[in-house]
């Protein structure tokens, strides 16, 4: 509407309510700044009201005389213009951001209710997931965030108290159809058809197709077969099979109690041990024969007799020397 | 959450999980999901079984120990990764369980474990005599009612044909322990069908075959079934690994139906690829584990569930299209 009467209001405002009107702009303002804080529709309807005036005066006037009309256009022109001017300054005063809605300001703040409520509930929905997923205050699970535990190997997982062990939120089963949404994808469900009499089928296929015995016998290349032995159930190992040994290193009847000992100590073990104390007892007794000790009153016995002048002694004394002389070297030796 | 629900048309209706309406049945006071009555099993007739099983532990089904052999032929399909996975699951349901890793000479279930510095007695030692069996068991600090037992250091021998005695004295040894026979004995095979599978099998009474969606190891796996049923262990599953639902989608990967058609087993479990894998392998924290689970953690849970009830698969999981989201959908709709 202001464009009509100048084309100045383009760049402006839309507004009509802004157009200079030669009696009150400032009031005009006045109540554009009291009705922006109010309600939108007021001032729309205070804009559509002075427009309209203005329109029905500008009408009116336009009836009168020529000479008049010229007189009266030429001052109505410059009242126009100084009104223009002091609207356009007001405008500059005023704050760079007056927003003015074209619609009904009703509808506007409900979009904005709605929008703001939108961003809240997401808001909640993110915090509460976030609270979910945080274990309870005080758990193992608190050691392993500070880093106190290794939390590679430390359970987390509470053990399950027979719930449903498929009840995962994203899996998401379809009103329709039994489909079942998971993980982003959407899946149908197929029956199987497989059928008893297609098994026993497959079952004697099988059993037409492979015939195999457990074998019984493992010999090596070159071994003959048993006669009372079945050939189906003699394997034949190799000889360069890298964990091969037909050579029974392992006693069956032992290893079998060995497997079956519950308590005490394992059979080897206890051989080891066993033979270490045997060795420790044999080493101890000989030891004992090492540190005997030597009676001074035998020791005449043990003397060796020297040669120049007990040669002849010797050979009257006969054995019992004999015997001495034989000993004494040894006793020399030791220390 | 719903969960979904049993057809109360099929005749053994253990564990189906389609329903054409999972809504259906829905209490209507409280919103939860009703429990439908079927054909009750005989030892129990007041039992009632659900897929998505909620709020009750499993009901441990046949005698204990339960002797299970998890196998599968071709190597690197997943076995060890299965044994670990689906021991700590029975643990965590409260099942005391033994994992036996049978593989002479290249042991890994430690370390997948993140036992492997716990490890100093293995069974060799025992039969030795350099140890009793309860020193060689290493007991898991997360769950106290797992235990695991390795057959061999690395570079240590075992007589053939020594080992398959030597696992039965195992298993009757711990069937008389003091703390009570363990409710689940697993044993990790190694691959292939030599020396050391037939070791692992001896003391077995089942056997879960774990195996990939591609044709060599589904060759193998066949061949190792046929082997299994000739040795008499006539319980036999399956649990079909490293599942690629897209590329099934795209007709890139056969799927598990296909599978099915050509071995003839029930399923256990699919468990779907999943990076978690390697990842859970380098820390030594199995990712059944994990919190959130993963989708692999929650098929491994699924898998361990119907081992206890000697349950197995009515319907397999089949990718489709995404819906659209709508503008509201961020809002947790």
């Amino acid at each position: 509407m202001a464009s009509v009467w100048n084309p100045q209001f383009h760049s402006i405002s839309s507004q009509p309510s802004i157009c200079g009107w030669k009696h009150g702009i400032s009031s005009n303002i006045l109540e554009l700044r009291r009705e922006l804080g109010l309600s939108y529709s007021r001032y729309n309807w205070v804009q559509q009201r002075t427009a309209r005036s203005f329109l029905f005066r500008a009408l009116s006037k336009s009836a009168n005389s020529d000479e008049d009309k010229v007189v009266k256009t030429e001052t109505e022109i410059n009242g126009w213009k100084t009104s223009i001017g002091k609207l356009q300054e007001t405008i500059k005063s005023l704050p760079p951001v007056v927003f003015v809605m074209k619609k009904d300001v009703g509808i506007n703040f409900a979009i904005g209710l709605c929008v703001a409520t939108t961003i809240l509930v997401v808001a909640v929905r993110v915090y509460v997931a976030r609270k979910v997923s945080n274990s309870r205050p005080g758990s193992v699970a608190d050691l392993v965030r500070r880093g106190q535990l290794r939390s590679d190997r430390r359970g987390i997982s509470r053990p399950l108290k027979y719930e449903d062990p498929f009840n995962n939120p994203l899996v998401k089963v379809g009103k329709s159809n039994s489909t079942v949404e998971m993980c982003g994808k959407v899946y149908r469900l197929a029956p199987v058809t497989l059928t008893k009499e297609q098994q026993a089928i497959h079952q004697k296929r099988r059993s037409r197709a492979y015939q195999w015995k457990r074998p019984t016998m493992f010999l090596k290349e070159g071994d003959s077969i048993p006669s009372d032995v079945d050939p189906d159930t003699v394997r034949w190992i190799p000889a360069n099979h890298p964990f091969a040994t037909t050579a029974s290193e392992i006693d069956e009847g032992l290893a079998q109690n060995n497997v079956y000992q519950k308590h005490g100590v394992p059979f080897r073990i206890q051989a080891e041990h066993e033979a270490l104390q045997r060795k420790l007892e044999a080493l101890q007794s000989e030891q004992k024969l090492n540190k005997l000790v030597i009676d001074p009153t035998n020791a005449k016995d043990f003397e060796r007799p020297f040669k120049h002048l007990k040669s002849h002694e010797q050979a009257g004394q006969g054995p019992s020397n004999h015997i001495g002389s034989d000993s004494s070297p040894e006793e020399m030796q030791k220390p | 959450m719903v969960s979904l629900l049993l057809l109360p048309k099929t005749p053994n209706p253990l564990s189906s999980i389609y329903t054409p309406n999972p809504f259906k049945s829905l209490n209507p006071k409280t919103l939860k999901p009703s429990k439908p009555n079927f054909k009750p099993k005989p030892h129990n007739p007041t039992t009632i079984r659900s897929v998505l099983q909620w709020n009750r532990k499993p009901q441990l089904a046949g005698d204990t120990p339960r002797v299970v052999v998890i196998t599968s032929g071709k190597g690197g399909v997943g076995k060890t990764t299965t044994t670990a996975n689906v021991g700590l699951s029975l643990a965590r349901l409260g099942f005391s369980v033994v994992a036996i890793d049978a593989d002479v000479g290249l042991r890994n279930l430690d370390l997948l474990l993140g036992l492997e510095n716990r490890v100093n007695y293995t069974v060799v030692e025992v039969l030795n005599g350099d140890c009793r069996l309860d020193q060689a068991l290493v007991r898991d600090k997360r769950w106290s009612n797992f235990e695991l037992l390795c057959i061999s250091k690395p570079r240590s021998k075992l007589p053939i044909g020594f080992g398959g005695k030597a696992l039965i004295w195992l298993v009757d040894a711990l069937k008389a322990r003091e703390e009570g026979s363990p409710d689940f004995i697993l044993i990790d095979c190694p691959a292939g069908i030599d020396a050391g599978f037939i070791t692992a099998i001896t003391p077995a009474n089942e056997a879960v075959l774990v195996t990939t969606p591609d044709i060599t190891s589904l060759r193998d796996a066949d061949r190792v079934t046929g082997l299994l049923e000739c040795d008499g262990i006539k319980d036999i599953k399956m649990i079909v690994n490293r599942v690629r639902t897209d590329m099934i989608k795209g007709e890139d990967m056969m799927s598990v139906l296909d599978i099915q058609e050509m071995l003839g087993l029930a399923l256990l479990g699919v468990i779907p690829e999943d990076s978690e894998v390697i990842r859970s392998t380098n820390r030594g924290y199995p990712l059944v584990l994990n919190k959130p689970p993963t989708l692999a953690g929650l098929a491994f849970e699924q898998a361990a569930w119907r081992l206890v009830e000697q349950d197995s698969m009515q319907a397999v999981v089949v990718e489709e299209e995404p819906k659209k989201r709508g503008f509201f959908s961020f809002f947790g709709g």
